[in-house]
């Protein structure tokens, strides 16, 4: 297992996708956390309750997403670009593949969810300045932040692995991410007893989002994005296992 | 004493939505031996391979390496090389760091990196995107990456394509010191010329099904090309 751990993490480093994947994450949450310090009126973004649901909202949000979408990467791509046979040649038995993949899913997704949040943090930090308000939020708030974040952004890049592996198609795989954390959490957060066992939602309730339609306890929160996760890639490496690599 | 052979492949058979790909096919391959692997397109040649190395399952027969099959391995990469398909890189990958992660997967020296990039002649691209690779040189990496773990079996599916004369020259020079050290290799290909001068048995495979199994010396001594043997038979299941 911790050759393939170490052969996975030199996939990630020897190629530029997760520092162009990053870079594009950074500069998104940037521009969404001026957009929406100067658009949103004072009385929701001068409270810390507002500073802290704007920056858990894009930081955690947006990271997410592409933390789902890096993990996802790491196993379309080996199916687009035909880099799973030699792979799979070199270490057979695949649930080993899927699962070191899913650690390193990990560790990407919450790269990209620190990448977000701190991006968040210094920007809002900056931008309220501008806008002669104060940042409201304490060590506390920030730590719930990077913390909570970075373990749900590893859970939702684990998922986004599973996905990946079930669908293998990259696109596909990258519509039915998009489809759930964009539009369809955003759907049920009109119905929040449904929202808040949505995996995006758990992953803001491991930060410590406090509003509706989010699970307030947080342990609560990793423990249910964890079954997620772990069920997630069971059923993919049932699927591998039982599919042909063409 | 009898010697297991490499390879034993016994009643294959390989079903995709009712057709046939590969039909009841049973060949052996011994240490020392190069087969060539031939057939027309969509002879069920990749099929075959593909079931070999544990990439797909077969419906029913059993195709066994060193006596166990591929997932059963211990330490694969070591037993056997396989180049499927030319293009099994990442582009934006170097061909250095591909040689890399596949030897980190399978725990082998980064020295020995370094000498079958040697080995090909592909050191001084070795830093280069291999999607800036020329079609001969992805199919010398490939070659590379079959080549790491020192293997007793190589399994090269259409090695030859985009290999220049002198890469051709090379290849064939070097699976028959391969094979002279005891090593197998099997190995599909079109081209039948070249296939002639580079192995020692040639299996005819069409629609599946085994349709010859010969030596290369005993069509020599009938005053036969191979090319002359190999459409006699797949002539046969054409008409």
């Amino acid at each position: 297992m911790i050759r393939q751990l170490r052969s996975e993490i030199a996939k990630v480093t020897t190629t530029t996708t997760l520092i162009g994947m990053l870079a594009a994450l950074a500069g998104l949450v940037a521009l969404a956390i001026v957009v929406h310090t100067y658009a949103l009126p004072v009385d929701r973004v001068a409270t810390r309750t507002g500073q802290r649901e704007l920056l858990t909202e894009v930081g955690v949000g947006l990271g997410g997403l592409f933390a789902a979408l890096i993990g996802a990467l790491s196993i379309t791509t080996e199916f687009r670009t035909g880099t799973i046979r030699p792979t799979l040649l070199a270490a057979p038995r695949r649930s080993k593949v899927i699962v070191a993949k899913a650690l390193t899913a990990f560790f990407t997704g919450a790269v990209a969810v620190l990448v977000s949040t701190g991006t968040a943090s210094l920007t809002a930090a900056v931008s309220l300045r501008v806008r002669d308000l104060t940042s409201m939020s304490t060590t506390g708030d920030y730590v719930d932040l990077l913390a909570g974040g970075a373990v749900g952004g590893g859970l939702l890049g684990v998922l986004g692995l599973a996905v990946g592996a079930i669908i293998r198609a990259q696109v596909p795989t990258f519509v039915v991410l998009f489809t759930w954390l964009l539009f369809i959490e955003n759907v049920l957060v009109e119905l929040p007893h449904a929202h808040r066992f949505a995996p995006g939602a758990l992953a803001q309730g491991l930060a410590a989002q406090d509003r509706e339609g989010i699970i307030q306890t947080v342990w609560l929160s990793a423990v249910l994005l964890a079954v997620y996760a772990c069920a997630a890639v069971v059923v993919s490496v049932a699927a591998t296992n039982r599919r042909d690599v063409v | 004493m009898t010697t297991a052979p490499v390879v034993e492949v016994s009643g294959l058979t390989k079903t995709y939505g009712g057709v046939r790909a590969v039909d009841e096919l049973s060949f052996t391959l011994d240490a020392g031996q190069i087969i060539g692997f031939l057939g027309p397109n969509g002879a069920g040649k990749s099929t075959t391979l593909r079931l070999l190395l544990g990439l797909a399952s077969p419906t029913s027969g059993s195709a066994l390496v060193l006596g166990r099959s591929y997932a059963e391995l211990a330490e694969p990469a070591r037993r056997v090389g396989a180049v499927l398909e030319h293009a099994d890189f990442h582009p934006n990958r170097s061909g250095r760091a591909h040689l890399r992660v596949l030897a980190l997967a399978s725990a082998i020296d980064g020295a020995r990196v370094e000498e079958v990039l040697e080995l090909v002649e592909l050191t001084a691209a070795a830093d280069r995107k291999v999607g800036s690779y020329s079609l001969g040189m992805a199919q010398r990496l490939g070659l590379a990456a079959a080549l790491l773990g020192d293997p007793t079996l190589l399994v090269l599916d259409e090695p030859i394509n985009g290999l220049d004369p002198a890469g051709v020259h090379w290849l064939r020079a070097f699976l028959r010191r391969f094979a002279d050290q005891g090593g197998a290799a099997l190995v599909s290909s079109h081209v039948l010329a070249e296939v002639e001068q580079s192995v020692d048995r040639a299996l005819v495979i069409n629609g599946g099904r085994l349709l010859g199994d010969f030596s290369i010396t005993e069509i020599s001594r009938a005053g036969q090309s191979l090319e002359q043997a190999y459409l006699a038979l797949t002539g046969a299941v054409a008409s």
